[in-house]
């Protein structure tokens, strides 16, 4: 039994319908209804929007950048999502390759912020310094293709920055959601 | 820290979800129906937990939920309001004899549903009903006509 007592009186405040106790509210159910409505129109512009790839993985989420040089081209996504991979691409034209290498500079955002995991090819070799990595590709002529995969760890947004000896800057941000 | 964020993220979508699908919860709903159930709960339980499967990142999730439920339960205590929002209200099918329209189609309720209520309460024909309220766990209460 309860050590608590019940000091109320006891009475019936349920809402009848007739002589039955139901607590029927229909015009709270009627708003409900609406709000029913809404919420399944919100729910179809966000799979709508999923699918154009809002949320990243769709046509609205891939990008694709060239340097005012036109040496390199890269090809990303604008939106990743967190611990999910996906594939930066660096296409490099002839201006690139200089004495049968490609030299590329990452920034560290894309190193830590959004989480290389991998780089293929390996490069020859890899340089940390100027807030980012410069790796060395040993390349036979153009065009020629670098793939990194990222996997963001967390939601964010970062701003990024990439650059082929022989090319002009480029930079870019990726938002990543959860 | 991430895994209680999931884990309140994951109940709170799952809240809404539930919520949101008609009321056809406990002995109205059909197999499928449960597999439905099951298969969102597991969809969740993949971001909630992510990569890291460790009895120690479980543990904080399971301890989350319950957690946030029982605040949550307690909320509904003290608040009428948010039980109606949260668990919805009782509605009547049938009153004194006749159907309510517009709980039957609000509710996307279908005759075999109030026939197999019927059958549990021992009325044999949906015309001998009286009333029947849908209550908020999803149950139909039947009351068989006093001359039937």
């Amino acid at each position: 039994m309860s050590a608590r007592d019940f000091t109320s009186a006891v009475e019936d405040s349920v809402p009848k319908v007739e002589e039955i106790a139901v607590g029927e509210n229909l015009d709270f159910q009627r708003q409900w209804w609406r709000f029913e409505r809404g919420i399944w129109i919100f729910f179809l512009l966000i799979l709508i929007a999923d699918v154009l790839g809002v949320f990243g993985r769709g046509w609205l989420a891939k990008a694709q950048r060239t340097d005012d040089a036109h040496a390199m081209t890269l090809d990303y996504e604008r939106v990743e999502r967190a611990s999910t991979p996906s594939i930066m691409t660096f296409h490099f034209m002839a201006s690139a390759i200089n004495n049968g290498k490609v030299q590329l500079f990452i920034s560290e955002d894309i190193v830590k912020a959004l989480g290389a995991q991998r780089i293929a090819p390996q490069p020859e070799s890899s340089t940390i310094g100027n807030g980012g990595v410069t790796y060395v590709f040993p390349a036979a002529g153009a065009p020629a293709t670098v793939q990194i995969q990222l996997e963001p760890s967390f939601p964010g947004i970062h701003h990024f920055r990439t650059q082929v000896a022989g090319g002009e800057s480029i930079g870019g941000i990726i938002t990543v959601v959860p | 820290m991430p895994t209680i964020i999931h884990a309140v993220a994951g109940y709170l979508l799952l809240l809404i979800i539930v919520r949101v699908l008609a009321r056809r919860a406990g002995s109205q709903m059909t197999l499928f129906e449960f597999v439905i159930v099951f298969l969102m709960g597991g969809i969740i339980i993949l971001s909630t937990v992510g990569n890291d499967r460790s009895v120690t990142n479980c543990t904080c999730a399971v301890i989350a939920v319950c957690l946030l439920h029982r605040s949550i339960a307690w909320a509904k205590s003290r608040s009428p309001r948010l039980g109606a929002i949260l668990d919805g209200t009782p509605l009547v099918i049938i009153k004194k004899g006749v159907w309510q329209p517009e709980v039957v189609q609000g509710m996307k309720l279908r005759r075999e549903d109030i026939e197999a209520a019927a059958r549990s309460a021992n009325v044999t024909r949906v015309e001998d009903i009286d009333y029947a309220i849908l209550e908020r766990n999803g149950r139909i209460s039947v009351f068989p006509k006093k001359d039937s």
